[in-house]
Parts: C-alpha cells; structure tokens; sequence
C-alpha cells in the first residue's frame, strides 16, 4: 500500500500549479495596484475600498446569494424523490439506465445547453410561438427571474440528485426493515432513518449546486438577457471588458472567503450529532 | 516501481504538452532573412479571412501562431503581464494609449510600401495622425440595426439615438454591453462629447441611461446581437458596423442607419510592440495584409470596412460583395462623428455606473 503513496505526486504538483498558484495570484492582484508599464507592486486595499463604498456591489452579493439558495432548495426538493426513485427502482440494471438518463445532459456542453433554451424561452421562441399558434397571449419568461433561476437549477439539478442517489443506495436497508419490526410506519421509518442517513449526500449536493449557482455568469447573461447581474458577471466584466482585473481579483477573493466560511458552517452541520435525526 | 511510472506519465504529459508546437522543420531561408520562422500574431476572434494566414505562411515559408482576444483590455493586459507578440491589432485609443506607454515601437515604412494602399479615411486620424506606429487594418461605425418591416425609416433617420427611448418599440431594443459603447449613445443622444469628462454631462449620460432601462426593458448584449438580429428577435439594435453588414447580407429586412446626433468611428491598426522578438517579419506580415487579396480576403469574411482603398472600392460597387449595404462604408466628414480617446479613470468610471445601471431593475 505504501508505494501507492507515490502515485499521489504528479497530482499534488498538478494541484499546486494549477490550484495554489492562480490562487495566490488572485491575492495578489487583490492586493496590488494596477501596473500602468510591467508590473509594479504597489499595495493597496482601493479595490476592497472600491467594493464597500458603493451599496450596488453588496446588493448585487444578496442577489447572487438569494438566487443560489432558491436554486439550491428547489435541486433539493426535485432532487430528492428523484433520487429515491432511481435508488428503489429493484434491479441494478434499471437503476443504473436511471443514472444514465440523469446524467446524459451534462455530457453536452452547458453553455450549449443554455443558448438552446435561450432559443425556446425568448419572446418570439418555440413557447411563445406555440402559444401564438394556439391563440394564446405571448408570456414574457426570458429577463426574469423565473428564467435564471430555471436555468440554473436545469443545469445543476443532475449533482444533486447524483450525491442524494449514491448516500440512498450505500445505506444498510436492514435499518429501515429493523424500524418496521419494531412499528414504524413508512413516513417514520423514512423521517427518522432514510433522510438522516442520505444527510451527507444532500450536504455534499448542496456544495455542489450553490457553489456554481453563486458563481454563474453565463445563465444570468443569457437568460437573463444581460440586465440580469449577478457577482458572476460583475467579475467576468471586471476581467474581460473593463480589464480591472485587480478588481475582478478582489471580488473573487471576497466570494472566496465567504463561501468557504459557509462550507465550513455545513461540514459543521454535518459532523455535529445533535443535527442528525434533529430535523 | 510506481515512482518511475509516475515519472515517466509526467514526463510524457509534459512532452505533449511541450511538443505540439515543434511540428515540421525550421526554415533556414526564412531564419536567414528575418531571424526567426515564427509570427506571433495576437489579433481579435474571427477577424481575418479564412486563407489569410494559411496564404502568409505558404509563400514566405514561416510559422504563424495567431491569438486571439476579445476586448482590448484583455490584450493589453496580457502584454503589461510579459507576453511576447510581434503583432498586435488593437483599436484606436488603445493605440493611443500604448504609444504613451512606449509599449509600441516606430514602424520603418522602408518595409511597409504597400502602405500606399491605404484609403484617405484612415490617413490622419487623431490616435497616430502620421501613422508612425500603427497600419489601419478594419475601420467602422457604431449605428443602429432597425427591422424596416416594423420601424420606418424617418422615424429612425429622425429620431436617431432617442428612437431607443421610443417606448413604442418597449421590449424589443438590444443594447450593446459594453461601458464605452452605452455611454456613447447616451451622451451623443444628448448632444455632448462622448470624450467629455464633464461631471454633469456623465450625470445626464447617467439618467439617460437609467430611464431607458426603467422604460423599454431592453437586453444588453454582445456578440449574441449577430444571431439575435439575424433572427430578426427584437426591432432595434445598436451594433458596429461590421457586424450590422453581416446582419444585413443574413436578413434582408434589416436596416442600418448612422445617427443624425454623431456616433463613434472607430478604427483598428496593426502595431508592432516594443518587445517584439520578430520585428522584422512583423513588418512583411503587415506589407502582406495590405495587399489586395489578403485585404479582400478579410473584409469579405468579417464585413468590416476594408483599409484598402482599392478593395473598399469593389466591395461597395455594383459586381461587390457589399453594394447598397448602408453598414459597409462608414460617413466621412460628419462633424458630431468622433473618435474615442484613452482615458482610463473615466472608463472606471463609467464602468461602475452602468453596473449601476443594468442591476437598477428589480
């Protein structure tokens, strides 16, 4: 076992270049003024200063936060019983054409994905067009918040429900028929042994939807027809147009601190005992 | 044992990542002229013709390796971080703006005589009025892009930029996402500048702004407009020229006009950074894109407004690509036309206000 140990490095070094080091260069654009020839180090806290003075960029923070947590809760609560159908459909053959047919989307691009319901939600798309066609009155979806919150939850929903599906089918079934033998209904068995037991599957879903969702750029711009913005975006205009990148640096290290603070708060929630069997 | 396969796995991981790039052997004949085989070209997505470069590298025996961005910024950046390119094509004030920070270095003409090519309308432009650093590659116009089906043509012509307050047309205006460009209509729609540095003036921009977002819900967007307006999805669109002949040659109901308020000429010019490690081939690149096939080559792939005179000529004639494409040929002369000046601590600015802007919607 002990050679494999060796196996390890190639990864640490990939880790180190291509995690460690943007990272730490992050921090310091975060830190530095821009250069205006070669780069100078000159450090600042302006683009921090920059940050709090105006109340747009925080309000803008809630906003990105609010519309992660929606999208979150709502992967949560379509994920679930989707997983617990895929983890009881019986046969192992069933379940894993179910994983499968989950998964099958994200094996095409996201952004692809996203510009093709650019094309059915937009005024004059295939819904609109539909309903025109059935004398209906147009809907307005695209630039709302339905439309982002859609679209992000279309393409986060598969990690959900793939954590959820994995936590439902390691679990020791004899659990369950224990709590039956011993009277409990299906609803108790499932309150007070399925949903705890699958908890680290929901927690490790959670990070792996709010994190991307918190983050996105591209649904908000697209589907929310560019007036839809998000930290998301502010960043990638900070880099890309307004070439700030000390800026865009210091917004992404302020995203940073405050989502690993929030992982930590859940892999708290996680290990704590009392939270288990307590919802 | 599994050290020396880790090893080898490293090893051989770096040496495709490293490898690629040696490919066919050097060019002595090449090296023996310029000093070197390769060109790095760092130029905009989808600017040049499809042969261009291919044509270059096959008659001068050398190896291009082309680069590409999407906003000056980026590039610029890129090039104060320590990135070695021999070419660059960069728009007007950023040119400006460089040629301050003794980032370029002074063209020698001598290898340049295709220069003579160049149309008049590029010539003396306020950026590089002696073209002593920089060769015009593309130039243009910002307009407005308007279905001609649902939007007349006085009303447009009349109206000019305010059309998109017109609140007849709420929900079915693109905007372009961009500080500099959406500052440039508000502000023109009001008659100033759009150099100003006045603070008033950036505050009635800033109103102006705010009110077209409150009332005509438009869409801010990119390079997505292409597509969208092709599509003909919304009725007005403020698009560069280059993009707007493209639409036009795609959809024959679309329309272009160039605002009676004034709008921005723009133009963007090859430059030879400082630290170029090939100047010398940099120069025959630049002599090459000037002639009249490699010219043609790009003005009829991407639609921009050829620098040479002779290819701008055929383009808008009858047998060209481009006849009676209002988009194609920039006005000239037009006194409320301006040019854009390199002014960072505006662009900040105005940055900020139109984040201000486009989250101002609940």
């Amino acid at each position: 076992m002990k050679n494999f140990r060796s196996m390890a490095y190639p990864y640490v070094v990939w880790a180190f270049v291509l995690i460690v080091i943007p990272m730490l260069m992050i921090a310091m654009y975060a830190f530095t003024e821009r250069g205006n020839s070669v780069i100078t180090f000159r450090l600042t806290l302006d683009n921090f200063k920059v940050f709090f003075s105006d109340a747009v960029f925080i309000n803008i923070m809630k906003r990105s936060f609010y519309i992660a947590l929606v999208t979150t809760v709502i992967c949560i609560l379509l994920g679930y019983p989707a997983a617990y159908i895929a983890a009881n459909l019986g046969s192992e053959k069933n379940r894993m054409m179910m994983v499968i047919l989950i998964t099958i989307p994200t094996w095409i691009n996201m952004l692809v994905r996203t510009y093709a319901w650019l094309g059915i939600l937009q005024d004059n798309g295939l819904i609109n067009s539909a309903l025109r066609a059935l004398g209906l009155p147009a809907i307005k979806i695209i630039q709302t918040d339905f439309a982002v919150i859609f679209g992000m939850v279309y393409n986060f929903i598969p990690f959900m429900i793939l954590q959820i599906y994995t936590s439902l089918t390691k679990m020791d079934k004899s659990y369950i028929e224990a709590a039956q033998d011993l009277g409990a209904n299906r609803l108790q068995s499932f309150i007070k042994i399925t949903l705890p037991l699958s908890l680290p599957g929901i927690i490790s879903g959670i990070t792996l939807v709010f994190l991307p969702a918190v983050s996105s750029f591209f649904i908000p711009k697209l589907l929310g027809g560019g007036k839809y913005v998000l930290i998301g975006n502010v960043i990638e205009n900070q880099f890309l147009t307004a070439g700030n990148w000390n800026f865009g640096s210091a917004l992404s290290l302020i995203m940073a601190v405050i989502i690993v603070f929030l992982m930590w708060l859940t892999k708290k929630a996680d290990r704590d005992p009392n939270a288990e069997g307590g919802l | 044992m599994k050290r020396y396969i880790a090893v080898i796995l490293a090893a051989l991981m770096t040496a495709a990542a490293t490898g690629c790039s040696g490919g066919s052997g050097k060019n002595e004949e090449a090296i023996q002229k310029y000093g070197s085989d390769t060109l790095k070209v760092f130029n905009w997505g989808e600017y040049t013709g499809d042969d261009v470069i291919g044509n270059f590298e096959k008659e001068y025996g050398v190896k291009v390796i082309n680069d590409f961005f999407d906003s000056n910024e980026l590039m610029y950046t890129k090039i104060q971080a320590g990135d070695r390119y021999d070419v660059l094509v960069p728009s007007d004030y950023m040119i400006e703006r460089m040629i301050k920070d003794g980032e370029l270095q002074e063209l020698d003409k001598s290898l340049i005589p295709n220069m003579a090519n160049l149309t008049d309308e590029v010539k003396g432009l306020e950026f590089d009025p002696e073209l002593k650093y920089s060769v015009p590659y593309f130039y243009g116009s910002v307009g407005i892009v308007y279905n001609k089906k649902n939007v007349p043509k006085e009303l447009v012509e009349e109206q000019g930029w305010e059309i998109l307050k017109n609140t007849d047309y709420k929900g079915s205006v693109y905007m372009y996402d961009s500080e500099r460009d959406a500052f440039m209509v508000a502000l023109k729609a009001l008659g100033y500048s759009m150099n100003t540095e006045d603070e008033d003036e950036i505050n009635d921009a800033y109103e102006w702004l705010l009110e077209f977002n409150d009332t005509m819900d438009p869409s801010y967007v990119t390079d997505e407009v292409i597509d969208s307006m092709i599509g003909g999805i919304k009725d007005l669109a403020v698009v560069y020229s280059g993009d707007a002949a493209y639409i036009l040659s795609q959809n024959e109901d679309m329309a272009y006009c160039m605002p009676r308020q004034g709008t921005n000429i723009w133009c963007d010019a090859m430059v030879i950074p400082a630290n170029a490690e090939n100047p010398a081939l940099a120069h025959e690149f630049i002599n090459y894109i000037l002639t009249y096939d490699a010219s043609y080559d790009n003005s009829y792939t991407v639609g921009y407004t050829s620098s040479n005179e002779e290819v701008k000529t055929y383009m808008t004639s009858p047998e060209g690509d481009y006849y009676e494409n209002e988009a194609y040929l920039p006005r000239v002369g037009y006194e409320l036309d301006e040019v854009f000046h390199d002014n960072q601590v505006l662009r900040e600015k105005l940055n900020l206000l139109l984040t201000k802007v486009k989250s101002s919607t609940e």
